[in-house]
């Protein structure tokens, strides 16, 4: 279990590469690393000393959280046995191009880190799923209702930073409309609908978007209507997400109020998505789902 | 498909219904997208196959072989007998290459109907499995043996006056014999109209050595939710009575009509064939 922390390190701009590929780069690079240093037999420890760095540090950016610079990672790669010049520049190659500022640094004065890392992982991924307990997903919601959500986990802030805010959770939506896109199978409580954030036209709009939602490729909706009982995630929202790279495991990841858990252990993954499943196979189909909220506007 | 609920009672037949929800046994579905390297598996799923491949490596190219087989008759359906109609039994979570994919990038209206009893499985076939505009895919959730069920509730979505293809990929060794799996396939067959065709593909008895076979059975039997009844040439040929087999007949399913440059003949343990109804 780990949370994000910033790198601190400046990236170096390369404009060959769009900036949305840089995570999954990054990611890619440091699985590669965590490979290279297992089959030679290193410790995390121990590669971490190399480059005075800490353990977490050669953790963190085995699982892409956070780059390293060039010179450390030839360093990383000599004590790894890596001698053969062509499979060095390979990773160094990857390294570089992994290195590339991402749409939202324009939003750093109210961009937790640990929410900037979601933001790369959201955009690297090829394909996300989630479960959702009390909102609309992000990529759904509308500018009204995200202004009323908004102003709920930030009550005393001024309205230009609301604002921001609401800008910020818009600008994630260009992620809707990129040619390659992710595959988002949203699973959603019945309770998401029903609790009119932002009085009940900004939740009838909202609704209709949903609706919308629902009809894009690549998008899946199911609703867990509260007449199924219990359902399996008795713990709350969180998204897993998963990249086209074999090499990169799927990463969960769970908000909390003032930071962010991200589990990419085996062991834990598998606990999340074997709850997904298991909702998704306990929810309305997708195609009941959109008679329901059909019925929900009607009932808003 | 089939689960033991009485581990033991290995030849009789089980209960018929949708698969309880599991994930500390192997599951079929789920070692079928490990060997195929999909992502949506878990630890038992993958400590059995791991198993299974050692006792008998050719499983990996089996597996993948079986999927090609998939792909190569599909698009023999579509393009050359020019079916439009498919019943997809025994679905499997969606991978690359899936039968809508294949049928709707030759004939864009080709329709599909997926049926599988694990409600897991199926929620991954509805949201994964996208049709285009001008086809169409559905779903049903049902077991095989509940044959009647399938034939009536596909009727609704195909249309049964016109010749349909039904696949029956790596599913009927899921099926023990106390189930008769021939009589669950004449009764598909009698459904549809002549023209339609059948394409199966079947863990065969005679390409893995019995001490293999024995070892792998027993492996299965403590690592997995479903139990696997091996078919003879014989057996897998009575699956298609009543129709004319497609050339090359009944073969492993690597040389069936092979893609050029394709290797491995004689490496896979599934029979194959694809019949088309009198």
């Amino acid at each position: 279990m780990e949370t994000a922390v910033p790198s601190g390190e400046t990236p170096d701009a390369d404009p060959d590469e769009s900036p949305a590929e840089a995570t999954a780069l990054r990611m890619l690079l440091g699985a590669q690393l965590r490979r290279l240093r297992e089959a030679a037999g290193i410790s995390p420890e121990k590669a971490g000393y190399e480059i005075r760095a800490s353990r977490s540090k050669i953790s963190r950016m085995e699982t892409g959280r956070v780059g390293l610079k060039l010179r450390d990672i030839e360093d990383l790669l000599t004590l790894y046995d890596v001698l053969d010049k062509k499979q060095r520049a390979k990773v160094i190659a990857l390294a570089s191009r992994s290195r590339e500022p991402e749409w939202w640094t324009q939003y750093n004065d109210i961009l937790p880190d640990w929410f900037e890392t979601y933001l790369g992982l959201e955009s690297a991924a090829t394909a996300i799923r989630s479960f959702e307990t009390q909102f609309v997903p992000g990529l759904f919601q509308t500018e009204d209702y995200a202004r009323a959500v908004t102003r709920l986990g930030h009550q005393t802030a001024p309205e230009p930073e609301i604002e921001r805010r609401v800008r910020l959770r818009l600008a994630r939506q260009d992620l809707l409309s990129r040619a390659r896109r992710p595959r988002i199978w949203a699973i959603m409580d019945e309770a998401v609908l029903r609790r009119p954030q932002g009085g009940a036209r900004v939740m009838r709009a909202q609704l209709a978007r949903l609706a919308e939602a629902a009809r894009l490729p690549g998008v899946t909706l199911q609703v867990v209507p509260f007449s199924r009982g219990g359902h399996a995630a008795a713990s709350g929202s969180f998204s897993i997400l998963r990249f086209e790279e074999r090499d990169l495991p799927d990463v969960v990841y769970v908000e909390q109020l003032t930071s962010a858990l991200y589990l990419d252990q085996r062991a834990d993954v598998e606990h999340y998505l074997e709850v997904v499943n298991q909702l998704s196979g306990e929810a309305l189909t997708p195609a009941d789902t959109a008679l329901f909220i059909e019925q929900a506007i009607k009932e808003t | 498909m089939t689960i033991d609920e009485a581990p033991g009672a290995d030849d009789g037949a089980s209960k018929v219904g949708p698969l309880p929800f599991d994930v500390t046994k192997a599951h079929q579905a789920r070692m079928y997208d490990y060997y195929l390297g999909g992502k949506d598996n878990f630890a038992a799923d993958r400590a059995a196959v791991d198993e299974h491949i050692k006792i008998y490596p050719d499983l990996v190219f089996t597996m993948r072989a079986n999927r090609a087989f998939l792909g190569r008759a599909v698009r023999y359906l579509t393009a050359e007998a020019g079916i439009r109609q498919f019943l997809d039994i025994g679905t499997g979570i969606p991978t690359a290459g899936n039968t809508h994919e294949i049928a709707q990038a030759i004939a864009p209206e080709s329709r599909v109907v997926y049926v599988d009893y694990d409600p897991v499985v199926l929620a991954h076939a509805r949201a994964l499995l996208d049709s285009n505009d001008a086809g169409a895919t559905e779903y049903l959730d049902a077991d095989l043996r509940d044959t009647g069920t399938i034939l009536t509730q596909a009727a609704e979505l195909l249309d049964f006056t016109k010749p349909v293809a039904i696949t029956l990929m790596s599913i009927l060794h899921a099926v023990p014999d106390a189930d008769n799996p021939h009589a669950i396939v004449a009764m598909l067959l009698d459904a549809v109209p002549p023209g339609s065709y059948l394409a199966i593909s079947h863990f065969g008895e005679e390409l893995m050595s019995a001490e293999a076979r024995e070892a792998l059975m027993g492996s299965i039997k403590r690592t997995s939710l479903q139990r696997y009844t091996s078919r003879t040439r014989e057996q897998m040929a009575r699956f298609f009575d009543g129709t004319d087999l497609v050339e090359p007949g009944l073969v492993p399913v690597e040389e069936w009509r092979p893609d050029p440059g394709a290797g491995g003949q004689g490496k896979s343990v599934y029979w194959c064939a694809v019949g088309r109804k009198r």
